[in-house]
C-alpha cells in the first residue's frame, strides 16, 4: 500500500513577480471574424466594438468586441451574433492574469522532476498551463448577455 | 508539411471556466478542425450535464427519473456508470447524489429539497440505477444529482480524443486547471497554492496524462481569496476541514477529476483508491503541509 511522503517546505518556495505573469494571445480581432464566419467577404465596422459580416449584399450576423477587467484579470473576447441575434460563438482573444509566480528554490523543485523527465526544469519564463482552485468565468458570462442585450436586434 | 512552428492555442468560456485548447506538429487547417471538434465536444457536455440549465439531461433526470427511466446521451449515461462506479469503490464518498446538500449550502441555485438533509443512501443500494439503452432511474424521490465534480474531466478527456480523431501529434485540453495532455513531448503545469493563489505549490510534467485540482472557486477578477468549495463530505454534510487543496495525475481527466473530491475528504486514507486507479496525489493542509504519493514524484501514472 502507497505510503505518503511528507515533503519539507521550502524556506522561500515561491515569489510573486510583477503583472503581468501569464498572458496569453489566441486571437486577433480579424482572425476571430474569420473563424466566426468564414463565408464572409467584408467586415463593416457599426460601431466602435461591432462588425457586420456581410457576404455580398447579404448580412451574415454581427460580431461584437468586449474585455473584462478585475484586480488580476483581463480578458478581451469576442461573441458572434446570427442574425437572428442569437450566440453563434464565442471567443477568448486574450488573456493576462496578474498572478502567477517565479519559483526561485531549485533545490526545491528538483524534488518534482519525474524519474521519466529527463529534461531540465525550466520554471520562471513561461508559466503555461496552471492548475489550482477552479477558476470561475462568471463574469465573461454576464458580459456575454450584456452585448446580447444590447446588439441581439442590431445584428440583422 | 508540418513544421515546428505550427500550434494552434484557443480558448473559450465553458464549463463556468475558461476551457484552453493547444495542439502542435500538424498542418494549419488539420489543427483548426480539429479545435473546433474539441470544443464542440466540451459545449456538449456543457449542454447535456449542467446543473443550471433546465434542458440538460441532470435537470431533465433530477426533475422525472425517480418517477420512471429517463433516456440520456450517451455522453451522460457513461458519467454516471463511472459515478456509480466510484461511488461504489470510494464506500460513498465520492457522491453525485450530494446536490440537495449543496443548494442547502447555497451552493447551488434552487429551492432546497423537501427532504431533510441526510445520507441520500447505504452503498449498499445506490440510488442511480443505469439500466438498457441509456435510461436511468432513480430508486429514490429524494435524489438530485449534480455532476460538477466529474463532468469537467470527461469533457476534457472527450475533446482530447477529439484531437487525437484527427490524427493529431500532439495536444493538450485545460478547461480552468483541470487538463490532460497527450503527445511526445510533456507539457509543463504549474499548481497554485490553495491558500495563497498568488504562490505556486510546484511543477509537473505531465506526458500522455491529466491532472485536476480541487480546492475552492478562485474569482480572479474581484479578489485573490479562494472561495469556500463546493465539496461536502456525505458522512458529515459539511465541507471537509483538514484539506485546503488537492492535485490529482491520473490516466484519464474523468477519474483525476472525481478522485480529487475523494483526496479532499479522506486525505490520507485515499492512498489505496488512488493505487486502484493508477493515479497519484499531492494534498495541502490547512496548516500548510504538504504531503504527496510516490508517484507523484516518479511521474509514472503513464497511459496506456
Amino acid at each position: 500500500m502507497t505510503s505518503w511522503i511528507r515533503l519539507a517546505a521550502p524556506a522561500a518556495l515561491v515569489s510573486a513577480i510583477a503583472p503581468p505573469a501569464y498572458a496569453v494571445q489566441y486571437l486577433s480581432i480579424a482572425q476571430a471574424q474569420k473563424q466566426a464566419f468564414p463565408s464572409a467577404t467584408s467586415f463593416a465596422q457599426v460601431d466602435a466594438r461591432s462588425w457586420k459580416a456581410q457576404s455580398g449584399g447579404t448580412v451574415l450576423g454581427l460580431i461584437v468586441v468586449d474585455h473584462v477587467i478585475g484586480k488580476h484579470l483581463y480578458i478581451d473576447y469576442t461573441v458572434a451574433l446570427d442574425p437572428g441575434g442569437r450566440i453563434k460563438r464565442v471567443d477568448i482573444l486574450q488573456y493576462r492574469e496578474s498572478y502567477g509566480g517565479e519559483v526561485r528554490d531549485a533545490s526545491w523543485l528538483a524534488q518534482f522532476v519525474g524519474k521519466s523527465s529527463a529534461s531540465a526544469l525550466k520554471v520562471d519564463q513561461d508559466i503555461r498551463n496552471i492548475s489550482g482552485a477552479t477558476l470561475s468565468s462568471h463574469h465573461v458570462t454576464e458580459g456575454v448577455k450584456r452585448i446580447v442585450a444590447a446588439y441581439g436586434n442590431r445584428a440583422r | 508539411m508540418a513544421t515546428a512552428r505550427d500550434r494552434l492555442r484557443r480558448a473559450k468560456p465553458l464549463l463556468g471556466t475558461f476551457v484552453e485548447i493547444a495542439v502542435a506538429n500538424a498542418a494549419h487547417d488539420v489543427m483548426a478542425a480539429a479545435v473546433e471538434d474539441a470544443f464542440d465536444a466540451i459545449a456538449r457536455v456543457h449542454r447535456c450535464m449542467s446543473f443550471h440549465d433546465a434542458a440538460s439531461d441532470v435537470s431533465r433526470l433530477n426533475q422525472h427519473a425517480a418517477a420512471g427511466a429517463v433516456t440520456v446521451d450517451p455522453w451522460t449515461f457513461q458519467v454516471l456508470e463511472a459515478a456509480v462506479e466510484l461511488h461504489r469503490r470510494s464506500a460513498g464518498l465520492f457522491d453525485v447524489g450530494i446536490a440537495p446538500v449543496l443548494q442547502e449550502a447555497g451552493l447551488l441555485p434552487g429551492p432546497p429539497c423537501a427532504r431533510p438533509p441526510g445520507p441520500l443512501a447505504s452503498s449498499a443500494d445506490d440510488p442511480i440505477e443505469l439500466l438498457p439503452g441509456h435510461r436511468i432511474r432513480f430508486r429514490d424521490r429524494n435524489v438530485a444529482i449534480d455532476l460538477g465534480g466529474i463532468a469537467k474531466g470527461f469533457a476534457v478527456d472527450r475533446a482530447l480524443y477529439a484531437l487525437r480523431e484527427h490524427g493529431l501529434p500532439q495536444g493538450m485540453v485545460n478547461a480552468g486547471g483541470d487538463l490532460a495532455v497527450f503527445g511526445a513531448e510533456p507539457e509543463s503545469v504549474v499548481i497554485r497554492h490553495p491558500l495563497e493563489p498568488d504562490q505556486l505549490v510546484c511543477q509537473v510534467q505531465l506526458a500522455n496524462e491529466a491532472l485536476a485540482s480541487s480546492g475552492g472557486r478562485l474569482d480572479l477578477f474581484e479578489s485573490s481569496s479562494v472561495a469556500r468549495q463546493a465539496i461536502i463530505d456525505p458522512r458529515t454534510q459539511e465541507p471537509p476541514r483538514a484539506i485546503a487543496g488537492v492535485s490529482v495525475r491520473a490516466p484519464s481527466c474523468v477519474l483525476a477529476d472525481a478522485l480529487t473530491k475523494v483526496v479532499m475528504i479522506q486525505g490520507e486514507e485515499s492512498a489505496a483508491l488512488l493505487d486502484h486507479y493508477q493515479s497519484s496525489a499531492l494534498v495541502v493542509s490547512i496548516t500548510g503541509e504538504i504531503l504527496v504519493t510516490p508517484g507523484w514524484l516518479g511521474g509514472e501514472n503513464l497511459a496506456a
